[in-house]
């Protein structure tokens, strides 16, 4: 019924040609050839808007002295000052050095945490995908409460995994793992890495579910070991979505401070800071546009390369 | 894989994978348990699993007490504002790259892809200016056109995978029938994608209803901030309790896990497609 009302809204108008309504000039228009691109129109408007002007906007505050809070000074051009501060700026280069290590420890730790529950997951037996769903959840948590609530898990007075570790001998005291500069970047790494190897989860499954039977079938003719298995049949299969989804990860590690802002604000002393976070700390804190500017245009640069190895490594334009 | 195995290799299997959810789920259950007890049980030392006796006394509080409400209301329009403009915009634009051919098309995938590695950071400083020189500063609205921006990328190329299996033939039966090309798209197509649409749809409005550094940057009053940056704000300035914490967070991803559980099918194929395509 609601299917043929719609039909006579579209199909009427063409009928009676001289009535020119909104809906007649739309069909008439969506024949000619601007229709694919009249079609992108509003979300190109959209990301205009909304990305690429502020991007640029961005870079042309990198080459400003941008301090929103010394009405006194001006907002003129400085040119390079800012990243020649940036070059100097202790805390640059050990952000830095924080962000490697951060984006690839914790990108590491969570492909292999997803490749072996999706190969767990990859069996299908009764209650697996039940199984599944569980293991995504942690994926669409708001990093607010998933922060928060492994700062209860770690707290040093009340923390349950401090309970554990100390009622099975592993530590001697409650510590306060967030709190230590030596153990607050790995304590950081696992809660993202719980965070975040659903991600690895899911799409590794995905790749999973695409192995022909077949193999598996020739490699237990063979008498292949699980081992061999993987190595042989699972490995070569996921290639691609394995270098591609670890760049992708990468790239959103390097981009998002959200769970280091909530559980340690990069400290303690600057032992987790890492390049977004030190740039945000910069506008959000101090206000100098500028420096933060400076900041993520490098940031940015990374970002691109990255981009750039992930487009290779996937293919993801090769049958667009 | 679809194929007999050993005992042993089942029970591993069932080993690895419970323990990935029991990971996975813990420390949402201890959320969960932890809002549920009294102060004093949470301060103790030791290890202390079940709430008791079990209060909702910390529910009562956060509700009543803090501004939870309003700041949830906040978040709930501005994840709608966000989910309607990007469906309306996105749709479009998916359809079109998915389903149309003209020039400079692997142009226009290749630069939604690009958009979604730009640095977050580098748009939300100077988005902060924009949006003051407009007066969208501290509004839900601009937030949600700046969440507009960066989801929009996201929810084309998930949607072109909903997008890219229906077969070509049923537009092109279509226009023998003397439909055009707009009304293939309305009345053919985009009735199949309905699922799809729908879930890409709930991934969006997620994404804006946890979405924490451009809420923090960009709203500074009771009258947009949206609940991560109120319930944060709590947890700094007013040493918020564990249990009250915690049923705030409780509060807030239960609209995520009903949506969740409602469209995950779906939205994991979605995913799936829209992220890597191998």
């Amino acid at each position: 019924m609601g299917q043929y009302r719609q039909r006579d809204r579209v199909t009427l108008p063409l009928q009676h040609r001289h009535t020119p309504t909104f809906g007649r000039r739309l069909a008439s228009l969506s024949e000619g050839p601007a229709w694919p691109y009249l079609l992108l129109l509003p979300s190109l408007v959209l990301v205009f808007v909304a990305i690429i002007y502020p991007t640029f906007t961005g870079i042309d505050f990198s080459f400003r002295q941008m301090r929103l809070n010394r009405m006194d000074l001006s907002t003129g051009y400085n040119w390079f000052r800012n990243y020649e501060l940036l070059w100097q700026d202790p805390v640059f280069w050990l952000s830095l050095k924080n962000t490697v290590v951060w984006v690839l420890a914790t990108a590491l730790l969570e492909l292999a945490l997803g490749m072996l529950a999706a190969l767990a997951l990859d069996y299908e037996l009764p209650g697996f995908r039940v199984l599944a769903v569980i293991v995504l959840l942690p994926w669409f948590m708001p990093v607010v409460v998933a922060g928060n609530i492994w700062a209860l898990l770690l707290d040093f007075r009340v923390g349950l995994i401090n309970a554990i570790l100390v009622n099975i001998g592993v530590l001697d005291d409650y510590k306060a793992w967030l709190a230590d500069p030596a153990w607050a970047m790995p304590a950081a790494i696992l809660v993202e890495a719980w965070h975040g190897f659903p991600f690895f989860a899911l799409l590794l499954l995905a790749g999973l579910k695409g192995v022909p039977d077949a193999l598996y079938e020739a490699a237990a003719v063979d008498g292949a070991s699980l081992w061999h298995r993987f190595v042989h049949i699972q490995l070569p299969s996921l290639r691609t979505i394995i270098v591609a989804s670890v760049v992708l990860r990468a790239i959103s590690l390097m981009n998002a401070p959200d769970l280091l802002l909530v559980l340690t604000d990069g400290g303690p002393g600057r032992s987790t800071e890492v390049l977004s976070l030190y740039a945000f700390q910069k506008a959000y804190r101090e206000f100098n546009f500028g420096y933060a500017g400076a900041l993520s245009v490098v940031m940015f640069l990374l970002l691109m390369v990255a981009s750039f190895l992930y487009v290779r490594a996937s293919n993801v334009l090769k049958e667009a | 894989m679809a194929m007999r195995h050993s005992l042993a290799e089942r029970t591993g299997a069932y080993v690895i994978a419970s323990g990935f959810a029991i990971f996975a789920a813990f420390p949402l259950l201890w959320t969960l348990l932890t809002s549920l007890k009294i102060e004093r049980d949470i301060i103790a030392r030791g290890i202390r699993l079940l709430p008791s006796p079990a209060t909702l006394a910390n529910y009562v509080s956060v509700w009543t007490q803090s501004n939870l409400p309003a700041l949830m209301w906040n978040s709930t329009v501005t994840a709608a504002l966000t989910v309607i403009t990007c469906v309306a915009a996105g749709t479009l634009a998916s359809y079109s790259v998915s389903r149309q051919r003209f020039r400079g098309r692997p142009q226009f995938l290749l630069f939604y892809l690009v958009l979604r590695m730009f640095p977050l950071v580098l748009m939300v400083i100077p988005l902060f200016v924009i949006l003051r020189a407009v007066g969208l500063l501290d509004t839900r609205t601009g937030l949600a056109l700046a969440y507009t921006g960066f989801q929009l990328p996201i929810f084309i190329w998930m949607m072109k995978g909903f997008f890219d299996v229906i077969p070509g033939e049923l537009e092109e039966a279509a226009y023998i029938d003397g439909c055009t090309r707009l009304g293939a798209m309305w009345l053919v197509v985009l009735p199949l994608v309905r699922g799809g649409l729908f879930s890409c749809a709930v991934f969006i409005g997620i994404g804006a209803w946890n979405e924490y550094l451009f809420a923090l940057m960009l709203t500074t009053s009771v009258g947009s901030r949206t609940w991560p940056v109120g319930l944060q704000l709590m947890v700094g300035e007013f040493q918020l309790p564990w249990g009250t914490l915690c049923a705030g967070g409780v509060l807030s991803i239960l609209p995520v896990l009903a949506l969740f559980a409602f469209v995950q099918r779906t939205m994991v194929r979605g995913l799936a497609a829209g992220a890597v395509k191998g």
